[in-house]
């Protein structure tokens, strides 16, 4: 469950994110849409607790992020756009590593059908430098998941997977959800959020234009029309431009 | 097509120079920009005016006035010299086993290969961009050669010197790369090459010591342990064919260097000049396919800057996977998961193996000594020497052992995000760097404690339970000053991350120099307040407590009243560096991407 109220990130003068308050809920799968600079990866940023909001509170799995963080992260995970990746710890020792400060007893036996789900599994041994593009993200993706997190944040979680990847990607996030994870995603690609998301909130310019499920959101911006899809009520919603 | 290069080169100078000093608007630059030029304004431009205290003329006796070296050295300084290059000149066809390069950035490969650009007009490129970096090391090498008062010239011969120096070796080294290629290309392997070259240079150097003059070659065999005979021998040899035809071209580079006045420098010009138009012809001759592996290298040096950027050590991501230091539990204090996770990303010798082997080697090399009887003067020295590595360590050592935030901050994100209270991730960051450097300054204090044996005549209050007491005391309170004196500067790098962040920016610059220089100054201060109170403390205790339990049972009391309050000290330094680390905005540098 993720609560967020009035959440404002600024940098110095200037506002990335204006009280910004929405909820989701366990099983709820919300996409994150905007034009570029429009505060996605900033409101992620500071759902994961890695940069402080300006203003606001976020309660993540009922813990308030800015009073009990240790208790509001050990239920989160967080997957950055670029793999973050210790060069010199290897497949096995990453999960290694993120089994002692999560305190994951039976990592292993977590960890194993986690890299097996990734393709990583013969890898194991190797070091971030000798996989590629997408393996690092995969490995990244099964370090997140390792400690069975409730609270799940994907900031364009496709990019540098091929298309088997994707598929796979896209499937592992619908389960989880359906397994009743809370799941927050930022793309850039819309036809990822209709498939996979149940709730999207728009943003420009750090504010929120529109939020709801699909349907709602598709209803504010159709102007009446029927079928009318994410991308067109996107450009609809932010007025096709940057600006 | 060489006028758009020239204009990217010069254009990126200009915009770099632009860059550098727009950021003189930032505190942090311009206090770094004032402290530097105050650097390199003192200890080189001021004495650029003045002539460097001249050579003795002919006949006059060196004495304490004049600090210079006598005439006569010149022709060593020349042959050394020559001899020297020649070596870098032989290391340039001995060490290669790449194809050839040429060093292009990944920027450059992107626009200019594929651009309609001859294989030809690239090496130009390279050649001109090598040239502006010889400009700029001949400008900053005439600073320190300028004061070198056995050379003759001025700063401008100097200047110019030093191009003729580093333009030749760059263009030796580019036309050596593509014969080189050449070679590998006809089927010679690395060493059958290796070997050869160094079979050439061996017969040349055995050919003109066999052509010695008789009374070169005694001079040399009656008098080995003197310096005079040895330099003569080397200038002889230096003389003797054919090692001193392979010096001709040598010898002419280094010519407008070494001029002791302007008509020697203008008359050395014509050679110099001569030496690089034809190293020039060869160049660009022999020029071979150098795309793939200017790709390839261009990679590679693009993740070491990245690496060092971050503050990691150049060791880039295809370095072999490591065996655990030790067996990490999935459970426990996750402070340890940091240590576990920092000692794989250095060397494999920092395991508590190694240290235990190394400690009882020293131990028995020690105790080696004692028992010779030749070598008891050396002991207090070998002694010393420990005891002086232990402190320089101790001082410097938070410089190389950087396995802590500092290394992480580009991680910073990552760590952030993990259920950790801000101190738990500090400490965890500082062990590695405290385990390693405690670890060699224990080794260092084991040895000067075998070692430094003082006689009871000329320090009777030393006794050997003192000696004892003391080296424990030390041992015990090392692990609390690392700890403390790596919390300076990874207290700077969590307070002042723009700051930190600056100090590893490339290109040099007074400013960065400066800014280097406040940091040390700031660490020395910094360190020398924290360790006031123990300092004062531990001095309380022996003094008081040498009257009431005699001095080894008072020292043993200082150190561990001392340890308590380093303890303190750390543990509030560790406290508060977690506060700021979990109050740092990541934000904040470098600027938005959202």
């Amino acid at each position: 469950m993720i609560e967020v109220q009035g959440l404002t990130k600024r940098y110095g003068d200037f506002p990335a994110v204006r009280e910004l308050s929405f909820a989701v809920r366990p099983g709820e799968v919300l996409g994150l849409v905007g034009p570029n600079g429009a505060g996605k990866t900033s409101t992620l940023r500071c759902l994961a607790g890695i940069i402080p909001a300006s203003d606001g509170t976020i309660r993540i799995a009922g813990h308030e992020l800015a009073i009990d963080p240790v208790s509001a992260k050990r239920a989160l995970a967080f997957f950055p756009d670029e793999p973050r990746l210790f060069e010199y710890l290897t497949v096995r020792q990453h999960l290694n590593f993120v089994a002692r400060i999560y305190g994951v007893r039976d990592h292993e036996t977590i960890a194993r059908p986690l890299l097996e789900e990734f393709e990583i599994l013969d890898k194991a041994d190797q070091l971030p430098g000798e996989l590629s593009r997408g393996m690092k993200q995969k490995l990244a993706i099964a370090c997140g998941l390792l400690h069975q997190p409730q609270v799940l944040f994907f900031d364009e979680p496709l990019t540098g997977l091929d298309p088997l990847g994707i598929r796979r990607m896209k499937n592992s996030i619908i389960r989880r959800a359906r397994a009743g994870a809370t799941i927050v995603l930022s793309s850039h690609l819309l036809h990822l959020l209709e498939e996979v998301c149940t709730h999207v909130l728009i943003l420009k310019k750090g504010e929120k234009i529109a939020d709801g499920t699909l349907a709602e959101v598709a209803q504010r911006f159709s102007n009446g029309e029927s079928g009318v899809n994410l991308e067109e009520i996107f450009l609809r919603a932010t007025g096709g431009s940057e600006d | 097509m060489l006028g758009a290069l020239l204009y990217l080169r010069l254009t990126s100078a200009r915009n770099w120079a632009k860059s550098r000093l727009r950021r003189l608007r930032q505190p942090k630059y311009l206090v770094g920009a004032i402290v530097g030029c105050a650097y390199f304004y003192f200890f080189f431009f001021r004495h650029l005016g003045r002539q460097p205290t001249r050579r003795l003329p002919d006949g006059a006796v060196l004495d304490a006035t004049h600090a210079a070296l006598p005439t006569e050295w010149l022709p060593v300084t020349t042959a050394l010299g020559a001899v020297g290059f020649l070596i870098l000149l032989a290391l340039i066809w001995l060490v290669p086993s790449q194809r050839a390069a040429l060093g292009f950035t990944e920027a450059e490969i992107a626009f200019l290969f594929p651009a309609p650009i001859t294989r030809r007009a690239l090496i130009h490129f390279r050649l001109l961009s090598s040239q502006l970096r010889s400009l700029v090391g001949a400008a900053v090498m005439m600073l320190f050669s300028n004061r070198w008062a056995v050379l003759g010239g001025n700063a401008v011969t100097h200047a110019i010197g030093w191009w003729f120096i580093f333009s030749s070796l760059n263009l030796h080294f580019s036309g050596a790369s593509f014969t080189l290629t050449r070679l590998a290309d006809l089927g010679w392997s690395v060493w059958r090459r290796r070997l050869l070259v160094f079979a050439a240079f061996a017969t040349v150097v055995a050919v003109s010591i066999h052509r010695l003059p008789p009374e070169a070659a005694a001079s040399e065999s009656h008098a080995p342990g003197d310096l005079r005979a040895i330099t003569a021998w080397v200038v002889t040899l230096a003389e003797t064919a054919p090692l001193a035809w392979l010096l001709v071209p040598v010898h002419a580079v280094l010519g407008p260097f070494l001029a002791i006045d302007t008509r020697h420098f203008l008359l050395a010009l014509g050679p110099a000049l001569g030496v690089v138009i034809l190293h020039y012809l060869w160049v660009v001759r022999s020029a071979v396919a150098f795309e793939d592996s200017a790709i390839a290298q261009a990679q590679q040096r693009s993740a070491r800057l990245a690496a060092w950027r971050e503050g990691r050590s150049r060791r880039t991501a295809t370095t072999r996977s490591r065996r655990d230091p030790f067996a990490l539990a999935a459970t426990g204090r996750p402070e340890l998961a940091f240590l576990w996770k920092n000692l794989l990303s250095t060397w494999p010798y920092f395991r508590l193996r190694v240290f235990l082997v190394a400690a009882a080697i020293l131990t028995a090399g020690c105790v080696w000594l004692h028992r010779q009887p030749t070598a008891a003067p050396f002991l207090a020295g070998v002694g010393v020497l420990a005891v002086s590595l232990g402190a320089y360590l101790l001082i410097l050592g938070p410089q190389f052992a950087r396995q802590d935030i500092r290394s992480d901050l580009g991680h910073a994100d990552v760590l952030r995000v993990y259920p950790l209270r801000g101190w738990q991730i500090i400490l965890g960051e500082l062990l590695t760097p405290v385990c390693i450097l405690t670890a060699v300054v224990w080794l260092t204090l084991l040895v000067g404690a075998l070692c430094f044996w003082p006689s009871t005549t000329s320090a009777p209050w030393l006794s050997l339970p003192v000696r004892v007491t003391a080296s424990l005391g030390l041992a015990l309170i090392t692990p609390a000053l690392v700890a403390l004196q790596l919390l300076v500067p990874n207290a700077a790098a969590l307070l002042f991350p723009a700051w930190f962040q600056a100090t590893r920016s490339r290109g040099g610059g007074p400013e960065v120099v400066g800014q280097r220089m406040i940091f040390v100054f700031a660490q020395i201060v910094a360190m020398a307040l924290a360790l006031l109170p123990a300092a004062a403390l531990a001095a309380v205790i022996i003094a008081v407590g040498q009257w009431l339990w005699g001095t080894a049972v008072a020292v043993g009391f200082a150190s561990v009243g001392t340890l308590v309050l380093l303890v303190g000290e750390v543990g509030g330094g560790v406290w508060f560096l977690g506060t700021r680390f979990e109050r740092l905005d990541l934000s904040a540098e470098p600027p938005p991407s959202a």
